[in-house]
């Protein structure tokens, strides 16, 4: 089993690197820890970077999850090819630019580009806000899927990912004690489908509702509460249409041994406890 | 009596409105706003929010008949308001019983600020042994307090004074006044006119204001203003519109005032002294930094 520690970083592709990092620092609000060789490094919390832009096409995306050690590492590359996965041992310099010891890449059933890295770097300052979203931190990635029960089986039975909550057969997945570190959607092709960021409290939520209005950032869904892990969330369009969520309250689950993933219909509801609707945003459909 | 041993009013207890057209503000109170409709009585219609028999209700009648219920302690305590009123200046008289029987009280005092506002010192409102019971789930615990437009502060400030309410912050000259713990029940906004601004009630949480937004926004029905949250008092509030110009709020979360006393914060009259999230009015001055 691939035992997932943490979801790290995302890296995302962009024609307009100035864009991308106009909107990263004026709306989003994350940091500027670095602008290397045509690629930006943001940072959200204590780590070196959680976000990383680089020059390129917007289809070129990962996410990187932190595995224990080394060993972990090769023990999961072993693990993949014996299932037919293309495994690609980073190189030195691959490491170097996504600021880890090591890592390996290949590709999710849906066909989602994956790294599972060892040992991702740590800032000794603590983070900085370019703008006073309050944010506390990169938390969970929302990832398409061309077939949800297939990959909740890739996710749950190679990796460690435990199922917290299912909205119709989509499921919210954990890798720690958070409600859910993977959100899988339904979509017809691999992508990221949305990436979030913690904020302090509910209060800045709103006010980032109304800052980002006010800005004409497109809002594609909320301000909202999600009935599954309580969380209140916003949702935003960012460069090359990623969008961004910001949330705060998300549950943990607190008994692993016992808790049961519950199951909610396929609704509107089960998406929203206050009645926002998406507006610009696909959600994941039903069938 | 001695005025150190409790105080002389005790929370805001109705508001009686005046409606041009009665059954529409009925549904509105009922159906969109989510009050319990209880009674009719000599075409006033009337509606609960929380432990008491009535909080709301509405009449056919002149706008200038509205009026806002101030509960107070007990019957000497209202022997001393209307001693007090009086030596200040201020136009009271006693109610009938027809008067306190329309108001569901034992006795009042009716009584006009600077501005022109009726405010209503009642003794003894009626209760309900029945709890709340709601038309819809719009999470309403409680009438919670007032927003009053003033047209001479100095003055109204002055009659809210020998209630005994004192003046929490001011935000321009927007004055927040408390009566009990809370940072305040009554706040009074320099306005070219008298009347009720806004009639407020708490509901048990965010959730709460969030799901009434999204219910109005379904029915295409105006929000004021919100949600937001006011800095001064950390209250949230959704202002919505109501019968007559008059808004009905949901909020939620004001701060207490702790035992030791603090003098009033002044706040500029700035968006960001009115609402921290950003939410503006753009429609009612009073509630706007644009005016004062």
């Amino acid at each position: 089993m691939i035992n997932l520690k943490d979801v790290s970083y995302v890296r995302l592709g962009t024609p307009d690197m100035e864009s991308a990092e106009t909107f990263a620092t004026s709306c989003l609000g994350l940091q500027v820890a670095e602008r290397g060789n045509k690629a930006l490094y943001l940072r959200s919390d204590d780590r070196s970077h959680t976000l990383c832009y680089t020059e390129g096409n917007p289809a070129d995306q990962a996410v990187g999850f932190e595995v224990e050690d080394d060993d972990s590492l090769q023990q999961a590359a072993a693990t993949l090819e014996r299932l037919g996965h293309h495994v690609q041992a980073g190189s030195a310099e691959d490491a170097a630019r996504r600021r880890v010891r090591a890592f390996i890449g290949f590709k999710d059933p849906s066909g989602n580009h994956i790294e599972l890295v060892v040992r991702p770097e740590r800032s000794g300052r603590r983070y900085f806000a370019s703008r006073d979203a309050g944010i506390t931190g990169f938390s969970h990635i929302g990832l398409n899927s061309t077939d949800p029960a297939r990959d909740e089986r890739f996710w749950t039975q190679v990796c460690n990912a435990r199922v917290s909550d299912r909205i119709g057969d989509i499921p919210l997945m954990r890798v720690n004690s958070i409600h859910h570190t993977i959100a899988l959607v339904r979509a017809p092709q691999a992508g990221i489908q949305h990436v979030n960021h913690q904020v302090q409290t509910s209060d800045d939520v709103l006010r980032s509702f109304y800052f980002l209005s006010e800005r004409r950032v497109p809002i594609v869904f909320g301000p909202g509460r999600h009935p599954t892990s309580g969380a209140r969330f916003l949702y935003f369009k960012g460069p090359d249409g990623m969008v961004f969520e910001y949330s705060v309250g998300v549950d943990e689950v607190e008994d692993e041994a016992t808790h049961r993933p519950r199951q909610f219909g396929f609704e509107p509801s089960s998406f929203c406890m206050w009645g926002s609707k998406p507006a610009g945003m696909a959600l994941p459909s039903g069938k | 009596m001695n005025p150190q041993s409790h105080p002389l009013v005790v929370s805001v207890c109705y508001v009686r409105l005046s409606a041009t057209e009665l059954h529409a503000s009925a549904r509105f109170a009922a159906d969109i706003f989510g009050l319990q409709r209880v009674a009719e009585n000599n075409g006033e219609i009337a509606f609960r929010s929380d432990h008491r028999f009535r909080t709301v209700s509405f009449s056919n009648g002149p706008n200038d008949n509205s009026s806002i219920g101030i509960e107070v302690w007990d019957e000497p305590a209202l022997d001393e308001i209307e001693r007090r009123l009086r030596e200040s200046g201020f136009a009271t008289s006693r109610a009938s019983p027809e008067d306190c029987q329309l108001r569901y009280v034992q006795a009042a005092l009716l009584a006009i600020d600077g501005s022109g506002n009726r405010i209503d010192l009642v003794v003894r409102p009626r209760q309900s042994g029945r709890r709340y019971f709601p038309s819809r789930d719009a999470g309403i615990t409680q009438l919670h307090g007032v927003g009053m437009r003033s047209t001479d502060l100095g003055r109204d400030l002055k009659f809210w004074k020998e209630l005994g309410a004192e003046v929490s912050d001011w935000v321009g000259d927007i004055t927040y006044l408390r009566i009990d713990g809370l940072h305040h029940r009554i706040a009074l906004y320099p306005a070219r006119r008298h009347g009720l601004l806004y009639a407020a009630f708490e509901v048990e949480t965010l959730d709460n204001i969030m799901q009434n937004i999204y219910f109005r926004q379904e029915r295409q029905i105006r929000i004021v203003q919100g949600p937001g949250r006011e800095p001064c008092s950390k209250q949230i509030f959704l202002h919505v519109e109501g019968p007559d110009g008059v808004i009905f709020s949901y909020v939620n979360g004001m701060s207490e005032i702790g035992p030791v006393r603090r003098p009033a914060r002044q706040f500029p009259r700035m968006p960001e002294s009115l609402c921290d999230w950003g939410s503006e009015s753009k429609d009612v001055p009073e509630l706007s930094a644009g005016v004062s």
